[in-house]
């Protein structure tokens, strides 16, 4: 991988080379408090957009998976009906996405573009994605409490997955490229060569900001070992069920969530559009089927599911990631406090405490 | 998790869309049983059609009705046969709305989709069929398969149940299956009307009738109805010594894609769709779900 260095005033620069190449370019902009999001950039909101920002709830998964797609448009008259699918490949950048969403969107992409069947509509959006990261070093804007990717084991310097990787060493940018589309950007001449020194900087940021992570861990190796092995008790999927408010926060702010529902819906007298919405397997009705059988009725049997899909060993051989990017956004916004990280660690307690060990 | 079967649905190509539904013409309706209907159909591309007829026993489609949604159904016809078409019970919108077609009304399929019974595995091997209520409509097509490749097959028994005799399925090829040589068709009901001369108990009680016997060794039973049956049926085939892993099924699932995508149909480490719908019973123990 080639790193160049850029100066910390030419860093938007980026953002107005990509809308050269005729990107349309989402980047991450913050309110007064908490509240950030991610946006379209135009002349008017570019000044503003952060480098260093805590990262938005909403994830930017929906630039690829929107949270309502149209999958077709049909029209019906006269008895005859023609069925017409319905693709976006909109080029799209997302300056300013984090070391944790990107490993959201490549499993994504292990995931709708792995095995047998490849989902076009997926596909189509991937393809003309760029993706410019961001290294999360700020200690005070960058990482939040809940913030646990050296767990995860996808931050907070992705290795792979991104098109431009920038790293702030404070009067400058390092700028690493990932993909040949991404080195293709240091043919402008703000791109400098980098000296020794500042790629030292670099290492030592590194190394000096995985000890800035606050008090939020997650153990998964164990986690992943007893969730494999089914040594987890029902008790203990009773007690997390019970601190579920049933409310779908969790799946609707996950990067790596992957599920939807499928809804047909009038648009004209004698049109109809199909459409993909995301759906969450913490709600009731996720397995529900037509006659009002659910094989999945109890509340603890859906949580159970949800981090069952997401640690079991057999998935994480299908897709080679966990279905956990650490982002901690699940953590954030769960009234229960049943997100990732508590429920690995109710998980470890619960099955050391039967295995008579101590919890390591 | 291993699956039942190898999958033999090829990759989609890159560019297909696997949510994209074909137009289908309904040729035919036929009454089955109370609710039940059977829906004679074809696809309005011919190549289409062919390409769908290699399907395998056991393996469902996806069909649309566009403004309503789109629901799994099993195929009941064997891959052998001219016509294509469903058996479908009116439960909820979308059965409704298949309901209320007439011949000549289009509407969508795509599929086929999921693994499908391991016929071609199970040569030289007896096949013992146990069905109760509508679960007789993915098993017609292994049976119908069978009965066409009946060389292959050492032994066939078919044991059905129904709650009343007017509740019994296909019941043309029950008389059939009943009077064909080589074959032995048992059939019973919950509750006998007065025409009724046959047995009156649950499936499981044809077992033990005299002179009926149930080849264990070299067996491959299918078991298909509703929870309470197939919990019972499963009960005495251990105890007459059946392997857990002979035994084999099809699960029902809520599902909304049928291509391992949604994620609706997911138990355990198996996605019913892709992984399944059949399954051996050994499996169906550890996904850990109700039937």
């Amino acid at each position: 991988m080639k790193a160049r260095v850029l100066e910390r005033a030419d860093v938007l620069k980026i953002v107005d080379l990509l809308h050269q190449q005729g990107y349309e370019v989402f980047a991450p902009f913050s309110g007064r408090g908490r509240d950030t999001w991610f946006d379209l950039v135009t002349d008017e909101n570019r000044d503003r957009i952060q480098v260093h920002l805590p990262n938005p709830y909403y994830p930017p998964k929906r630039f690829v998976l929107p949270h309502i797609e149209r999958l077709l448009k049909v029209r019906q008259s006269n008895g005859d009906i023609h069925i017409e699918p319905t693709y976006r490949e909109p080029k799209r950048a997302i300056f300013g996405i984090r070391s944790c969403d990107l490993a959201g969107i490549w499993h994504l992409d292990r995931f709708y573009l792995g095995r047998d069947f490849r989902d076009v509509y997926y596909e189509k959006r991937r393809k003309n994605l760029f993706l410019v990261n961001v290294v999360c070093t700020d200690p005070e804007r960058d990482i939040g409490e809940e913030c646990f990717c050296p767990c995860a084991d996808t931050g907070p310097a992705a290795r792979d997955h991104f098109d431009l990787q920038l790293m702030d060493l404070g009067d400058e940018f390092m700028v690493v490229a990932g993909t040949p589309a991404g080195e293709a950007f240091f043919a402008d001449p703000m791109f400098k060569k980098a000296t020794e020194a500042q790629v030292e900087k670099r290492h030592a940021i590194l190394g000096e900001v995985r000890k800035q992570f606050k008090t939020t861990t997650s153990w998964f190796p164990a986690t992943v070992r007893y969730v494999s092995q089914g040594n987890i008790l029902e008790k203990t999927w009773e007690e997390i069920g019970n601190r579920c408010l049933e409310c779908g926060g969790c799946t609707y702010v996950c990067p790596a969530c992957t599920c939807f529902t499928v809804s047909d819906r009038q648009v004209g007298p004698d049109e109809i559009e199909r459409v993909r919405i995301w759906d969450a397997c913490a709600l009731s009705g996720f397995t529900r089927m037509a006659g009002g059988f659910n094989p999945r009725r109890a509340v603890h049997d859906r949580r159970n599911r949800r981090f069952f899909r997401k640690l079991a060993h057999y998935f994480i051989q299908r897709e080679l990631t966990m279905a956990c990017a650490g982002c901690g956004r699940c953590a954030a916004v769960c009234h229960g406090d049943v997100g990732m990280p508590s429920v690995v660690e109710m998980i470890r307690r619960a099955t050391a405490a039967n295995d008579k060990l101590e919890p390591v | 998790m291993n699956r039942a079967v190898p999958t033999t649905s090829p990759p989609a190509a890159a560019t297909e869309n696997i949510y994209l539904p074909k137009l289908a013409v309904l040729d035919r309706v036929s009454d089955d049983i109370p609710e039940v209907k059977t829906f004679y159909w074809h696809f309005a591309d011919a190549a289409e059609q062919a390409n769908f007829k290699r399907f395998r026993p056991g393996q469902f489609a996806q069909v649309s009705l566009f403004g309503i949604g789109e629901f799994p159904a099993s195929l009941p016809p064997s891959p052998t046969e001219d016509e294509t078409f469903f058996t479908i019970r009116q439960v909820g919108s979308c059965t409704a709305a298949l309901h209320q077609l007439k011949p000549g009304d289009k509407f969508a399929v795509r599929g086929p989709y999921g693994n499908g019974f391991s016929m071609e595995d199970y040569c030289g091997k007896n096949l013992v069929f146990v069905a109760g209520g509508i679960g007789l409509i993915p098993l017609r097509s292994c049976i119908v398969y069978a009965l066409k490749h009946r060389d292959k097959y050492p032994r066939i028994q078919i044991f059905y149940g129904a709650k009343t005799p007017k509740e019994l399925m296909y019941l043309p090829n029950l008389r059939q299956w009943q009077q064909s040589a080589g074959i032995e068709c048992y059939l019973t009901v919950d509750r006998a009307a007065d025409s009724w001369d046959g047995n009156v108990g649950v499936v499981g009680s044809l077992f033990k009738k005299p002179g009926v016997q149930v080849p264990v060794d070299n067996t491959i039973a299918f078991v298909c109805g509703p929870p309470v049956m197939f919990r019972f049926v499963i009960k005495d085939l251990l105890a007459m010594g059946f392997r857990e892993g002979d035994i084999v099924s099809t699960l029902e699932r809520y599902m909304k894609c049928g291509v391992g995508k949604c994620g609706h149909c997911c138990i355990g480490v198996a996605y019913v769709c892709v992984d399944g719908p059949v399954f051996t019973y050994e499996q169906i123990k550890k996904l850990g779900e109700d039937i």
